[in-house]
């Protein structure tokens, strides 16, 4: 590939619209160098299901026969991005990651991709993920393991892990992920990237496939906290035909971006969240905490007791997703992977007088954040408690204690995520430093329910100080 | 709180129709021992008072 089209690729989309816009730069030359290098990685990464050379390039033609026309329509015009394949695209197939919906080909775009193409992004590819989403290692049993681009022998987090190692490669400049309990934020975390789960009725469902009403959530994966806000402001919004969605108007995500953070609190829980860290891991968001605090930010400890019940959001989960996948499971569980197929088996035995419980528990963590959420304006925590695993690892070791990081009883890997899918509540993972090994480690901030803007703007600052923020992974130094 | 393999079988097997060997079935045990745990540990919980609803705060019509 030409220098200057890997060069291209290393910006960020604040760096690169200006120069689409200001015809320097074509949306057809931008997508072929994605093209090229999603082409050129993905026998070492295997982070794409399909890439989409034919129906790239067409896009990437319209968008600039729309900017000789004169109709520039935003940031996001022709810029390369990915979509995670469990997001229904016209006309183009949807896997889930599975091989029961190997052949499936929607006929609609769910919403968020008619908000990107709208936008003027080109779609390059569908992004490879955990079989139906469901995990955290990308270590998809039909369509192959996704490799982490800092290092590739380990896990670059899931279920987006196709959507994680694409941004932190250059092969993309964003990409649209789901998450229902981290599955964002993990690869954001894993690959050294950003990664936002914004508040549950910010951003439409409508098109996300075999997944629980109860908890999912679109969101999107950069390379800054300025992209990350960029994404959001192009799929966030109500769909009037998504239930889940809420009618409260979207703000410009970028307006306070670079505005001082001093006198904003941040609270960092004292149970839960840093109870079971690995050491590398607790060294850099501790770290991280002081950076804010030297930005003028003030730490307060806060509790939240209900947490020690955290487990039982887990129950209603595991329902949750057998009645997702009723529609497949009697017909085709010979086509499931094993990780999944047990899993969701055993949400056979969850008793409805369990999953009642499990959702009065839901309600009193709600309850215990929102509470919590008066006294400060963010929670600050660890994303993930280890760094990423090496994918043939399929248990780590924490606190002397052995969990399983794939399949059924797993869960360890997602403890300090899931609680914001139960409580809907905004989080975004920041890069935060990096282990001996040189992986990636992320810092988590928690807002308040719709205002993604001050949570942005506090990322913001930080990853203006943040040890993490320039690195790259050494794959792409070595060419 | 122990699920013996029996219960595994009558649930998965001749209640759902999953024909899983018993080693397959033993491979959903490690969720459901996730999920007994949570159930024991809510026992002391009491809640009673606990009503649904949601608690987003949002500032509508802005």
């Amino acid at each position: 590939m030409p220098m200057a089209a890997t060069e291209l690729l290393g910006l960020t989309i604040k760096e690169v619209a200006p120069k689409i816009r200001a015809h320097e730069i074509s949306p057809v030359e931008l997508t072929e160098a994605a093209l090229t290098q999603a082409d050129r990685l993905q026998p070492t990464l295997g982070s794409f299901i399909t890439i989409l050379h034919d129906v790239a390039r067409k896009q990437a033609r319209e968008q600039e026969a729309a900017l000789m026309r004169g109709e520039y329509r935003g940031p996001l015009h022709g810029i390369p991005i990915g979509i995670k394949d469990n997001i229904a695209t016209a006309g183009i197939r949807t896997t889930v990651g599975s091989k029961v919906l190997a052949n499936n080909v929607p006929t609609e775009d769910a919403e968020v991709v008619r908000r990107c193409k709208q936008a003027g992004a080109i779609i390059i590819g569908k992004e490879n993920l955990e079989e139906f989403a469901a995990g955290m290692t990308s270590n998809n049993a039909h369509y192959g393991a996704v490799h982490n681009p800092w290092k590739l022998d380990h896990v670059p987090g899931g279920s987006s892990g196709g959507g994680g190692a694409n941004v932190a490669a250059r092969i993309t400049f964003a990409s649209v992920g789901t998450d229902a309990g981290g599955s964002v934020r993990l690869p954001g975390t894993f690959c050294g990237v950003v990664g936002l789960k914004q508040t549950f009725g910010r951003v439409s469902q409508r098109g996300l496939l075999v997944t629980s009403y109860n908890g999912d959530h679109i969101g999107p994966l950069t390379r800054s906290v300025h992209d990350c806000a960029l994404m959001l402001q192009a799929i966030a919004g109500y769909d009037p035909l998504d239930p889940s969605t809420v009618p409260v108007p979207v703000p410009d995500y970028t307006a306070n971006l670079g505005r001082e953070v001093r006198g904003l609190k941040m609270g960092m829980p004292a149970n839960h969240y840093f109870d079971l860290l690995d050491p590398e891991v607790e060294t850099a968001v501790r770290q991280a905490i002081a950076a804010l605090e030297m930005l003028g930010m003030e730490l307060r400890q806060v509790a939240l007791p209900m947490m020690q019940y955290a487990g039982a959001l887990r129950i209603a989960v595991m329902a949750d997703n057998l009645v997702a996948h009723e529609p497949y499971l009697k017909s085709h569980w010979h086509d499931y992977g094993p990780d999944v197929l047990y899993r969701t088996l055993a949400g056979q035995f969850v008793l409805g007088r369990d999953y009642s419980k499990s959702m009065k528990v839901q309600r009193l963590i709600k309850e215990e954040y929102a509470r919590v959420m008066q006294q400060v304006d963010v929670l600050v925590t660890p994303t993930a408690p280890i760094p990423a695993p090496r994918i043939a690892d399929k248990t780590a070791t924490l606190g002397g204690v052995t969990y399983p990081v794939r399949g059924p009883g797993s869960g360890v890997i997602s403890r300090n995520t899931t609680p914001s899918n139960a409580t809907g509540l905004p989080a975004i993972t920041v890069p935060c430093g990096f282990t001996e090994a040189g992986l990636p480690i992320g810092l988590q901030l928690i807002g308040r329910p719709f205002e993604e803007a001050l949570l942005l703007q506090i990322a913001h600052a930080y990853e203006a100080v943040s040890a993490a923020t320039g690195r790259r992974p050494d794959m792409l130094e070595q060419g | 709180m122990v699920l013996t393999r029996e219960t595994l079988k009558a649930l998965i097997q001749e209640y759902q129709g999953f024909p899983l060997s018993d080693e397959e079935l033993e491979r959903v045990r490690p969720e459901l021992e996730n999920y007994c745990r949570a159930v024991e540990q809510l026992r002391a919980l009491d809640l009673s008072a606990v009503f649904s609803g949601r608690l987003l705060r949002v500032q509508e019509g802005e």
